[in-house]
């Protein structure tokens, strides 16, 4: 089966002109719309029905960059889920360590917070927002571009920094939506949805 | 999602939950992260010196009822095992004892990963000391 890359005619690569993607995309939603296959044989109705959910699928896995470079790692390594990541990512030791004192201080302050703890932990989630937008920035940024430039044998070390820095961004995200879970305000919109589940 | 009723018994009543002084001679920490969903999970152990067996062991987890469920139940396995032993926990008996679904296996690997850190970190205190002792 074609990969969503191929799904648009693209080569793997992470720039991509979204513009031109949406045009593609709304073409080929166009042809394959059910609506318009409903006289078919139910061969060719099921086909459009398959496509259709593919087009959408591949669009949704390319369209925004950080899911993109998600699509990609998970590309690259041959698997379809999340889970049975070959090479770990390692974000930096000192990162999680900042990041269980934040959870363990959070912990130990229960359910009534006071004025000053309500801003002091405002101040803490926007400054870890702050550093998460610089590791989205990367990202989709100069690690991106990195990866397009490298040689056939630079990639896995441009795919492992893209791993590295996509975890640090996750572990980020955790604290800042239990900052925010803390300040009784909604979370991040995250696709680690129900991560307490 | 459906929690086997050993993970709900876990999340519910979770084991030697709290922690060691990190610098006390004996105790090892692991500190690791999940990136798939960052979580966080720190597990510690307290060998005795004289024995190498694991006397005690604590843990502290912020992440979801799995990854709890997990940790507490790798302190449960420790205690009474020698360093040697402890090395052979697999996370796939976590996921047997358990009955994590698939999409779960990452808590049992970072339960499995904790223990390894602790007992590296346990070890490697040790050989400073195994290297003065030498050089008496």
């Amino acid at each position: 089966m074609s990969d969503f890359f191929e799904v648009f005619g693209l080569e793997r690569r992470l720039a991509i002109d979204v513009a031109a993607l949406q045009r593609r995309f709304y073409e080929l939603s166009r042809r394959w719309h059910p609506d318009f296959h409903q006289a078919a044989a139910p061969a060719e109705q099921a086909r459009a029905l398959e496509e259709s959910a593919r087009v959408n699928a591949a669009y949704r896995a390319l369209r925004d960059p950080l899911a993109r470079v998600e699509y990609l790692i998970r590309l690259e390594e041959g698997r379809a889920t999340r889970e049975g990541a070959v090479v770990k990512p390692k974000a930096p030791p000192a990162l999680l360590a900042e990041m269980f004192e934040i959870q363990e201080a959070l912990e130990a302050r229960g359910d009534s917070l006071d004025d000053g703890t309500r801003a002091t932990l405002t101040v803490q989630r926007d400054a870890l927002r702050a550093r998460m937008a610089e590791a989205e920035a990367q990202i989709a940024g100069p690690l991106s571009r990195a990866w397009d430039a490298a040689a056939a044998a630079d990639r896995p070390a441009a795919l492992a920094a893209l791993k590295d820095a996509l975890a640090t961004r996750a572990y980020l995200r955790t604290v800042i939506d239990d900052l925010a879970n803390a300040l009784g305000e909604g979370t991040e919109e995250t696709h680690v949805a129900n991560r307490r589940d | 999602m459906a929690y086997s009723e050993k993970v709900v018994d876990h999340y519910n009543n979770p084991r030697n939950v709290g922690s060691f002084t990190k610098d006390t001679p004996g105790v090892g920490t692991g500190l690791v992260g999940a990136p798939e969903c960052g979580d966080v999970m720190k597990l510690q152990i307290k060998v005795n010196l004289e024995t190498g067996v694991i006397e005690d062991a604590r843990f502290k987890t912020f992440g979801c009822g799995s990854a709890i469920a997990s940790s507490s139940l790798a302190t449960e396995w420790l205690k009474g095992k020698t360093v040697d032993e402890a090395a052979k926990i697999k996370n796939t008996d976590i996921v047997n004892e358990l009955k994590l679904p698939p999409v779960k296996i990452h808590c049992s690997v970072l339960a499995e990963d904790a223990i390894k850190a602790a007992l590296a970190d346990y070890k490697e205190k040790q050989a400073p000391q195994t290297a003065g002792a030498a050089s008496q």
